[in-house]
């Protein structure tokens, strides 16, 4: 009994000390799995990654639009021009403009500069993919949770924030810096002053969006590539790695599996095998597959593949070639993207800069994607290629800048600028109606977006245009 | 046991003050009907008299009477009977039980055992005869058709596959949130959650299903607020009450019981058998495409030797269970106990699926003396198997070509035979999945009672599994030519540990106030722990292939994850009654929870019910034997998961590269000023028996609401995050329940039983948080467009299907509602029109769910079967989704007719086009692609979202139990075989695989699309029962 007893007491005890220290028992909610807080480093890891898996993913929407790639299936949403829900890219541009808006305010208090103005430049280069695709969209309400409801930023009003950001950004690389950029950054590994040849080159590729409004300045474009990237070593792009292969490269192996994606559209291939243009590209097998029987057939947009069977009978994305090995990199801004660039700016003012960095764009892609010299030297002389600048116009600049941004989002940029009027550029067999006759201007906002806060969502349609395409 | 042997003196004294001429001695063994086992203390008066004698412990009598008097046997628990002596001297009676007496006993929270007739809510109570005899492995299976108001689906016909129970209707808003009951054995909660595989689904198993059923004593389902008011946060959508079975004084028993079952698919798609493979009508024997070729006649026209295999039943074994077990039980005044151990293999229908349950079971109780008792229950069990992803199988049958025989999978070295494409069982046999699971559930209570209205009980316990799963997807074996599983190879293991406490102290003070009036109040102290850890590692490329370790593998990543919860509670519990009729029950409770912010974790909740027993007051006509109303008012509080509260960050799963780790904002914000969800219930019920409980009926009324709803909601992604975990919403639940008893016929030898339970059931999501549209519950893959959503509106019911559709003409384009009687839109090309707008195609909630049973017995024979339904609910079945896609379905042998279809152009005039069905050019010379069922059919969601009633047969059995006369040579005390049928479908208008079956596993609430579910299966069950 006594037994009894004690326990009885002990019970009453323990259950009088459970509750005195309730609130102490119950304090157990902080979560052992996720940090509250991620060091800078960190951050830098993941922005610089993402940055290239971004470039990819907008790539990946608009390249059926212009007709880089096909799908193999008839009237599909992407090469008919269909609005498609596009949520998870949509999520993914936001993913990395939070962690670049943690990073900022982070790097600002402890005076990493060198992190803060990376940041900013990233920051400006996802934003710019993001309003290039979708106009205008939340910013200056998003990004720290201040409503959940937040309100839409004007496209044009975000095109001045990219170039704040990029000045920003540039000033605070040139200051000095309490913790430096390392092996945390995937795209140059700490090297600040190709950083600053980046923004510079930025600078001149945002500026360069405007030319068909009447605020376009192609001096400043040039001003601002002045400071720009010297050769290919200064290009912006992230090497993939054994644990994580490069995206495109998983679309050629799922391709090889059966799960079909990569294929190359007629457009294309009609580009560069001396159809169109009268001259024979060497950079096509460099680029794209073969068929079984060593040909380069690709697929009309909208169209499909017909009777063809799943392999051997089109161009694909091959796994190996240089956009689609397991290792390459992706490529984000470019030394030969530059090059398009000045060329561009520099037609109306100086054209004789102009057909040298035509030419030297083409030449600089040729080298990038490992063409032999002979290769190209053939090519650069051919007469529809250097046709001299007398005879160089306008299109002969968006013709190779098209070929030589092979998968990149800045091409849709380009298009929607020069009017889509490459040559023979048809729109897609089974086109979208509701375009009557019209190309593709920007994406449809997504479901989630539609979903979540569509009282701010603004009501455009596919044909109505990002402000710098008039 | 005092009072009886008072009777039994009293009783003795009677008889011999009784003594009369011509008397004679009748003896004679009582037993149980169900089981033969003798029955102690029955009373065994003379009719019309008090004397008599009561049963001893081996259920032996003898008693002295008149010729010609009439034996009276009664028993609490049991049907009264009548024995006219005529002469005989030796009278062996069956008592048969009686299971819903008017002073039938319920377990209700903590193992409290309360008169029914007392309680003011719906509570009904399952016997383990009837558990047994579904012959389910899964106790939550064995409910289905047998509670009202108790949503039951198997989520497939894997081995040890998981069942969703789902009582009243999903009160959460929450796309996450297990709206499943709590599970309570011997007063205890355990775990019942399901944990399905990442990636492709595997049919993975609920917890709960690591209770051998053999070993249940009842099962006691509590639907209302009222009913689990005491059990706090975590029976807010209910409680399922489990009493396992405890020895009884007197001699040892053994108990043997053994079956074995044979499984088959019971049900087909409908397929066709003509076109084999190839594209466009082309034969190609190694052709991606299994059925888009020509005809049979035409392929053996060009190769003779081709057969068109029936690759679906080729492919599926015939599924085997054995299930054996022993118990032992006995003891005596001071103690008893009962102990078993159980096996059950199970081999399913799917190819190398299997799972297997060993569970060892003791339960004890001690009384040290009158005052103070002592009790244990102890279950070990060692559960899992080899999960084969139904998912991924049968969409490797999809594409496998019937001109091929599939189980024809392996060469002589090892290496896949095929023609191209993967076989399926191949890769079910070397792509492994195994898990194991050993678990521990264990509780001890101590009860001490100084005083005769005092009781303090403490009752504490455990339930700790720790689960191994295992993963291996072979790589190439390196062999030339061989066609790899993966190009790589990998490996998984997962380790999850989880570990939960719970302490509970109750004291309980009784008191009878006056000859009417009398009170119970109870109050108590109760905490909860969960302490949870999972790791993950996986690695891929194997150095040595066939060789399969993770240390040896050249890419290795994990990750973990430690989750720890608290609970803790005080209640009290008042009971009043009055002349036993009027009883009122006032409960109220607070918890505090360490998953919401301090301040804001501090929830209570009262309740009060009340049961009139108005039959007792009123004068009632001579036909209602009892009647009762009930009304009960409650609110409980629910919390969350923990963790939610607050930002913080995480590294995605594919770092580290280069030796970098990176690091995300976390998704997820959780309000820091989170506060506990509210459902308020009202129940009005009655229970009105006629006729001498011959014709019992129980009806309900509920409803119940739950807002402040603690939903992650979808928040527009600029903002930073993409959820936001806050009280947003209001759901509503109400519904009526029907219990219809009835016993038609009673004579000595024969007797009906028969019951049915019907429940309806109606939800609508009141409100959402404003500024969001819709709650995204899951959503499911189908061909070009055809993926179907689960989604919750404001003002709709829980459970409404989103997709894709035909245009119709006239169609109001402000409803999201199909209005599938107007016409069809056709196109200029001749084919009708997709509409990609997404509209609500069904509900995949049922209106009406129920269950009919009849039980029959006949002297040693009893005949049993239970039929349930539900009715009014929709679902997609991505099954023929791929079907048409792929030419598989029956429907495509229409693939090279020419027709016109009937619908309406854009102007609305009739169409009148002709076009052809099939790929390529048609016979009017145009080019058809890839023909209408891929070009159309399989990319409009409406065609594959169907009416997924079923009436089953879930059970039928015939069982004989051997009768005295025989078992009097036998060793045996009692001994019955039986053969049971289990889930016959007996109709359905859906084409396909039994509609019972999702793929979102039990934990899930996505369930109205069938993924490539596990199909059902019916089996053939032979049992063998012996007691000695």
């Amino acid at each position: 009994m006594n037994f009894l007893k004690n326990k009885y007491t002990y019970l009453v005890i323990a259950s009088m000390f459970m509750f005195s220290s309730c609130d102490d028992y119950l304090d157990i909610n902080d979560n052992p799995n996720n940090p509250t807080e991620a060091p800078i480093s960190a951050l830098m890891v993941n922005s610089t990654f993402e940055t290239a898996q971004n470039t990819f993913r907008m790539g990946d929407i608009s390249t059926n639009y212009v007709q880089h790639l096909a799908s193999p299936n008839p009237a599909s949403s992407s090469d008919v021009m269909d609005p498609v829900n596009y949520s998870g890219t949509w999520s993914n541009m936001y993913n990395v403009m939070t962690d670049l808006s943690d990073l900022i305010n982070q790097s600002g208090e402890n005076g990493a500069n060198h992190y803060q103005g990376a940041g900013q430049i990233l920051m400006a280069l996802n934003l710019g993919m993001t309003v290039d695709a979708w106009g205008s969209i939340p910013y200056s309400e998003g990004l720290d949770f201040q409503t959940i409801t937040p309100s839409y930023d004007d496209d044009s009003e975000l095109y001045q924030e990219i170039l704040n950001l990029l000045d920003q950004g540039l000033v605070n690389l040139s200051n000095p810096t309490e913790v430096s950029l390392g092996e945390d950054d995937f795209i140059y590994s700490g090297d600040i002053s190709k950083w600053m040849k980046l923004g510079n080159m930025l600078k001149a590729r945002y500026l360069n969006h405007y030319s068909e409004t009447g605020s376009y300045d192609p001096a400043a474009v040039l001003a601002a590539l002045d400071n720009g990237m010297e050769s290919n070593a200064d290009d912006a792009q992230v090497e993939y790695f054994p644990e994580q292969f490069n995206p495109w490269a998983n679309v050629a192996i799922n391709n090889a599996d059966l799960l079909l994606g990569g294929w190359i559209s007629e457009q294309f291939i009609e580009s560069m095998d001396g159809t169109l243009y009268g001259v024979q590209d060497p950079r096509l097998p460099y680029m794209v597959g073969a068929t079984d029987d060593g040909e380069y057939i690709g697929v009309e947009n909208g169209a499909g593949r017909g009777d063809a069977p799943e392999q051997g009978a089109r161009s694909v994305l091959e796994p190996g070639d240089y956009y689609s090995s397991e290792l390459s990199p992706i490529l984000i801004a470019t030394y030969f993207e530059q090059k398009f660039i000045e060329a561009e700016a520099a037609f109306g003012i100086d054209k004789s800069r102009s057909y040298e960095a035509y030419l030297t764009g083409i030449r600089a892609h040729m080298t990038k994607i490992g063409v032999e010299p002979a290769e190209i030297e053939a090519y650069m002389s051919d007469p529809e290629v250097s046709m001299g600048e007398a005879d160089f116009t306008i299109d002969d600049i968006f013709k190779e800048k098209w070929i030589a941004m092979f998968l990149h989002p800045e091409t849709w940029v380009d298009a929607r600028r020069y009017d889509y009027s490459y040559e023979d550029f048809d729109l897609p067999v089974n086109v979208n109606p509701d375009l009557n006759g019209e190309f593709i201007s920007r994406l449809a906002y997504p479901d989630s977006e539609v979903s979540r806060n569509g009282s701010n969502v603004p009501d455009v349609s596919l044909t109505d245009k990002i402000f710098w395409d008039e | 046991m005092r009072n009886k042997i008072t009777i039994m003196a009293l009783l003795a004294f009677f008889q011999l003050t009784g003594m009369y001429a011509q008397q004679q001695e009748v003896t004679g063994t009582v037993t149980v009907a169900s089981d033969g086992m003798p029955l102690p203390g029955v009373n065994v008066l003379v009719k019309g008299t008090n004397e008599g004698t009561v049963t001893d412990m081996e259920g032996n009598y003898a008693v002295e009477v008149g010729e010609d008097a009439v034996l009276v046997f009664s028993s609490l628990g049991f049907e009264k009977q009548e024995q006219p002596v005529n002469g005989r001297s030796v009278i062996n009676v069956s008592m048969v039980e009686n299971l819903e007496g008017l002073d039938e006993v319920v377990v209700t929270s903590f193992g409290i055992e309360q008169e029914k007739r007392s309680l003011g809510y719906a509570v009904q109570e399952i016997n383990a005869e009837e558990i047994t005899k579904t012959k389910q492995q899964n106790v939550v299976s064995a409910l289905q058709g047998q509670a009202a108001g108790v949503q039951i689906t198997n989520s497939g016909g894997a081995p040890g596959q998981s069942a969703r129970i789902i009582i009243r209707g999903v009160n959460s808003l929450d796309p996450n949130a297990d709206n499943q009951p709590l599970f309570v054995v011997d007063g205890v909660p355990i775990d019942n959650s399901t944990t399905e595989s990442a990636g492709t689904p595997r049919g993975l198993t609920n917890r709960a299903a690591d209770i051998n059923p053999n070993d249940i004593e009842s099962l006691n389902v509590l639907k209302g607020a009222a009913a689990t008011a005491l059990y706090g946060v975590r029976a807010a959508n209910g409680a399922v009450i489990i009493t396992t079975k405890k020895g009884k004084e007197g001699q040892v028993r053994i108990n043997l019981n053994s079956s074995i079952g044979f499984e088959e698919i019971n049900r087909y798609p409908k397929f066709q058998e003509v076109y084999g493979q190839g594209f466009s009508g082309e034969y190609d024997p190694s052709s991606f495409w299994p059925n888009w070729g020509p005809s049979m006649e035409e392929i053996n026209a060009i190769d003779p030797d081709v057969r068109f295999y029936d690759i679906w039943r080729d492919a599926f074994d015939t599924g085997v269970q054995i299930d054996n077990s022993v118990s032992i039980s006995g003891g005596n005044e001071k103690a008893t106990f009962y102990g078993s151990l159980g096996n059950l293999g199970h081999e399913g229908i799917m190819p190398f699926s299997d799972w297997n349950r060993t569970s060892a079971r003791l339960n004890g109780q001690i009384k040290f003396s009158e005052k103070f008792t002592f009790s244990g229950n102890l279950n070990y069990t060692i559960s899992g198997g080899n999960r084969v992803p139904h998912d991924r199988f049968m969409e490797r049958m999809m594409y496998w070509a019937p001109n091929h025989d599939v189980t024809d999978y392996i060469n002589p070295d090892g290496t896949m035979k095929t023609y191209g494409n993967t076989n399926p069982l191949y890769d079910a046999r070397f792509s492994t999945f195994e898990d194991e699971v050993n678990r521990t559930i264990g509780n001890f209570k101590f009860t001490y009672s100084p005083f005769e209205w005092l009781d303090i009980n403490y009752l504490i316990g455990t339930d700790y599994y720790s689960e191994n799963r295992t993963e291996i997807t072979p790589g190439p074996l390196g062999i030339d030519g061989e066609v790899p599983l993966s190009s790589t190879g990998s490996i998984s293991e997962t380790s999850i540990e989880s570990r939960d406490i719970n302490s509970n102290f109750f004291i309980t003070l009784t008191k009878d106030w006056t000859e009417k009036f009398g009170t119970t109040l109870r109050i108590g102290n109760d905490v909860f722990e969960r302490d949870y850890k999972r790791f993950d590692a996986s690695g891929s490329n194997f150095v040595i292939p066939q060789f399969y370790d993770l240390s040896y593998t050249s890419q290795i990543s994990n990750s973990q994850d430690k989750r720890k919860k608290r609970l803790v509670g005080v209640y009290g519990d008042l009971m009043l009654s009055y002349d036993d009729m009027l009883f009122v029950n006032i409960t109220a409770r607070n918890d505090w929870t360490s998953t919401l912010p301090i301040g804001n974790n501090s929830f209570f909740y009262p309740s009060v019910n009340v049961g009139w027993v108005f039959s007792e007051v009123v004068e009632t006509p001579e036909f209602l034997t009892f009647g009762k109303l009930r009304a009960s008012w409650a609110q409980v509080g629910k919390d969350t998961d923990p963790y939610l509260i607050g930002q913080t960050y995480n590294s995605p799963s594919n770092y580290p590269l280069n030796g970098q780790v990176g690091f995300t904002r976390f998704s997820r914000f959780g309000d820091p000023l989170l506060k506990p969800e509210e459902t308020t219930s009202i129940e009005f019920g009655t229970d009105l028996r006629f006729f001498e409980n011959r014709l019992g009926i129980d009806f309900t009324w509920y409803k119940s609401n739950s807002k402040d709803q603690i939903i992650p909601v979808p928040v527009s992604e600029s903002v930073g995050f993409s959820t936001f975990v806050t009280n947003a919403g209001e759901i509503e639940n109400k519904g009526v329940e029907f219990i219809v008893r009835g016993t038609p016929i009673k004579s000595e030898d024969f007797r009906w039983d028969v019951s049915l339970n019907a429940a309806y059931n109606q939800n609508e999501v009141v409100n959402i948080r404003e500024g969001i549209e819709e709650i995204v519950v899951g959503s499911q893959f189908g061909y070009a467009g055809s993926t179907v959503t689960m989604k919750l509106i404001e003002g709709e019911a829980y459970g409404n299907i989103f997709g894709s559709s035909y245009q119709r003409f006239g169609a109001d384009e402000n409803s999201i509602f199909l209005n599938e009687d107007l016409p069809v839109v056709i196109g200029e090309n001749g084919f009708p029109l997709r509409n990609g707008s997404q509209l609500v195609l069904g509900n995949t909630t049922p209106k009406w769910i129920g269950g009919l049973k009849n039980d029959f017995t006949y002297k040693g024979f009893d005949f049993s079967f239970l039929i349930d339904f539900r009715t009014g609910l929709e679902q997609y079945s991505q099954y023929d989704n791929f079907f048409s896609a792929f030419g598989i379905a029956e429907y495509t042998l229409a693939r090279n007719d020419t027709r016109v279809f009937n619908g309406v152009l854009a102007d609305g005039s009739p169409n009148n086009q002709e076009v052809w069905l099939g790929q390529g050019e048609g016979p009017d010379g145009r080019n058809y692609g890839a023909g209408f069922y891929r070009n159309t059919y399989r990319t409009v969601s409406e065609n594959f979202v169907h009416d997924a009633s079923f009436i089953k047969l879930r059970n039928i059995s015939l069982g004989y139990s051997l009768q005295e006369n025989v078992l009097s040579v036998l060793p045996f005390t009692s001994a019955r075989v039986s053969v049971a049928a289990n889930n016959i479908i007996l109709y359905t208008p859906w084409d396909g695989f039994d509609p019972e079956s999702f793929s979102a596993g039990a934990g899930g609430n996505a369930v109205g699309f069938t993924g490539l579910g596990y199909p059902g299966v019916q089996s053939l069950f032979f049992t063998l029962n012996l007691g000695l």
